[in-house]
């Protein structure tokens, strides 16, 4: 048994690039990263640098074209759609920049989506969509719907719908991009407890240095690479 | 329930709720579904309302014999020495005889008359010509007189002209009386008028003329008791068929050549609605791009999102189908048509709304859903994701 347990999220070598007019694009040209469980990262880069490409892969919404990638125990790299779309339902929260609720659906059935993908039954899925909402501090707004909330209760209700099932890994792409000082600030200390507290792995791209400070560390990445390494204090 | 079920209930509720956002595009769809299924039921209920007609009117008991090498009653004829030999006949011809010993029988002939400048049919018969036809009841007044210029009407034409108990109508150069009108259960029949056979081959000219012998037979079987006999006469080719024969043969070429009509009208329709489902469909995936992506990268399965569209392009199929079964059923049920029927007259039938009509242009209505809506709902599990998620940013 080795000491330095294996990596929770690790990437090697992976290549990725799109075929932009008639042209390859490399976006990356044999990426390396590790990240352990628990950690919480900030990425940060130019626009186009590819920092939602690499957070897609590490969703599995995205597929590297070479390299290896695997989260735990899975290897997403080789896994085909309908293995990776599983392996979503089980393995990650995402939170979008623009929320991506269902307008059509309440607030709680807009957070009850993943707990359709899981053997609960009715009782069960209600009392997790009470709780996390309840973590968020939207209870009482069950049957709101999205459009009737502000951009922060919108992206906390983004939050409470990544984190329902559970899962150890929260993938956040630009969560607080279109909100507020404030909103965010209520945003990034809700992440920033759904780390420390309650133990989630994150990976969070964001455009904002302020953001960035709510991880225990940044990377930058620039051209295809990872630049620089910023711990927080 | 399973997850399967959940994710693709979610889907299509989803999916349903978001309609409002595509109500044009939508409801066009479901009207143009709605059409097809209105012209398809209209033409099927045309040809099932002519064959119930044309049905009604024959009965397997009754005989009807033809002669001169034709198969229908137009253009036969049946010299008075055949009659009289086949009256001549004992033994059993499989025909029904009279307390006298008489075959059951009625000598007809029938005259195009010209009635508000359409053409009907006035048939003249023996005074057992009523009787020997199964289902005939005289609705109002009575029946001729033997020798009188006397008529009476089926029940359909004497609405349509409005022919009532005592009118006189000038027929050919004379005056007829109507003393009675007579009901055949909606049958082709209602659209004759009926008269003593003498009075008509007086007024028309065709003194000793037959054109057709019905006889009552003693059942159904014993036609051929009655072929064989007629076989024995040389004189004139001569055919006995059931009446039933004879009418589901005329109707069977009629309804044959509307429905041959309709369907490719009906489908040629269709294909254009599929093409306006396939386009409604596609509008209604690239509306939903960003939620069908998001679900995905939540989870939900290809099958889902397929499932989500599909059954959304059935059920707006569905309200055209609905909308169209309805509207048909309002307009063409009872609806009175008319054809040349038989003897160039013309016959008035009522179109019949039934069920296997409403099944078939209901099952093509939602055939355009189902095939129209398959295509885009493949496109929707085939939407890349990460384009799909970049759209809104
Ligand atoms: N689906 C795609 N098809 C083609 N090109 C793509 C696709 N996704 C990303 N790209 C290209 O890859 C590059 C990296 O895109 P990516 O979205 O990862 O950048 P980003 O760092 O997230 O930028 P931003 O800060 O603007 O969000 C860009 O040049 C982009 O145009
Ligand atoms: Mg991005």
């Amino acid at each position: 048994m080795t000491q330095t347990p294996a990596p929770y999220i690790a990437l090697s070598g992976v290549r990725k690039a799109y075929r932009i007019g008639g042209e390859m694009m490399p976006i990356f040209a044999g990426l390396d990263l590790a990240i352990p469980r628990g950690d919480f990262v900030a990425v940060m880069g130019p626009s186009g640098s590819g920092k939602s490409t690499l957070l897609n892969m590490l969703a599995g919404i995205d597929r590297p074209d070479a390299g290896t990638l695997s989260i735990g125990t899975s290897r997403l790299d080789q896994m085909g759609e309908a293995a990776r779309s599983a392996w979503r339902a089980h393995n990650m929260g995402i939170v979008f920049q623009f929320y991506n609720l269902l307008p059509m659906l309440t607030a709680a059935e807009n957070v009850e989506l993943p707990l359709l993908l899981k053997p609960l039954s009715r009782k069960e899925r209600r009392m997790r969509v009470e709780k996390v909402l309840d973590l968020v501090g939207l209870s009482g707004r069950e049957k709101q719907y999205p459009a009737m909330m502000s951009g922060g209760q919108q992206q906390r209700i983004g939050i409470a719908r990544a984190i329902v099932s559970d899962p150890g890994l929260l993938l956040c792409d630009e969560p607080t991009g279109d909100l507020d000082r404030k909103s965010a600030d209520e945003v990034l200390d809700m992440l920033r407890f759904l780390n420390r507290e309650l133990e989630k792995t994150i990976v969070m791209v964001t455009h904002d240095p302020q953001a960035a400070l709510y991880a225990r560390r940044t990377l930058h990445l620039d051209k295809g690479d990872f630049v620089e390494e910023k711990r927080a204090a | 329930m399973s997850t399967h079920t959940r994710q693709a209930l979610v889907m299509i509720r989803t999916n349903l709720s978001s309609l409002p956002r595509r109500s044009a595009i939508s409801a066009s769809m479901a009207l143009s579904v709605a059409l097809v299924v209105c012209v398809l039921a209209g033409f099927l209920s045309m040809a099932k309302g002519f064959e119930t007609a044309l049905s009604g009117a024959g009965s397997p008991a009754v005989a009807v014999v033809l002669g001169g090498g034709t198969n229908q009653e137009t253009g036969s004829d049946i010299p008075a020495t055949v009659i009289r030999t086949l009256d001549a006949m004992t033994g059993d011809l499989g025909v029904a005889r009279d307390a006298g010993g008489k075959l059951v029988s009625s000598r007809e002939i029938v005259a195009p008359v010209d009635l508000s400048q359409r053409t009907m049919a006035l048939r003249g018969m023996d005074a057992a010509g009523p009787s020997i036809r199964d289902g005939i009841t005289i609705s109002a007044g009575r029946i001729f007189t033997p020798g009188a210029r006397e008529i009476v009407a089926g029940n359909r034409l004497a609405e349509e002209f409005g022919l009532q108990v005592g009118d006189t109508v000038r027929l050919g150069a004379v005056d007829w009386t109507v003393v009675g009108h007579f009901s055949a259960h909606g049958s082709a029949f209602e659209s004759e008028l009926w008269a003593d056979l003498e009075a008509v081959r007086a007024a028309f000219d065709r003194q000793g003329q037959v054109q057709s012998l019905k006889l009552r037979l003693a059942d159904p079987a014993s036609l051929k008791r009655l072929q064989g006999a007629l076989a024995t006469i040389t004189e004139t080719p001569l055919v006995a068929v059931s009446e039933a024969d004879l009418y589901a043969a005329q109707s069977g070429r009629t309804a044959s050549l509307i429905r041959l009509f309709g369907w490719p009208v009906a489908l040629l329709m269709a294909v254009g609605a599929t093409a306006g489902a396939l386009n409604t469909m596609t509008s209604s995936v690239s509306d939903r791009t960003v939620e069908i992506a998001t679900v995905r990268a939540l989870g939900f399965s290809r099958l889902s999102a397929f499932l989500g569209t599909w059954v959304e392009a059935v059920v707006l199929a569905g309200a055209g189908v609905f909308l169209g079964l309805l509207a048909s059923w309002l307009i063409f049920n009872g609806w009175q048509a008319s054809t040349i029927g038989a003897n160039n007259a013309r016959m008035a039938f009522q179109l019949a709304v039934t069920p296997d009509v409403l099944l078939t242009a209901g099952l093509l209505g939602l055939a355009i859903g189902i095939l129209g809506g398959a295509l885009p709902a493949l496109a929707a599990t085939r939407l890349p994701l990460t384009a799909a998620l970049r759209a809104r940013g």
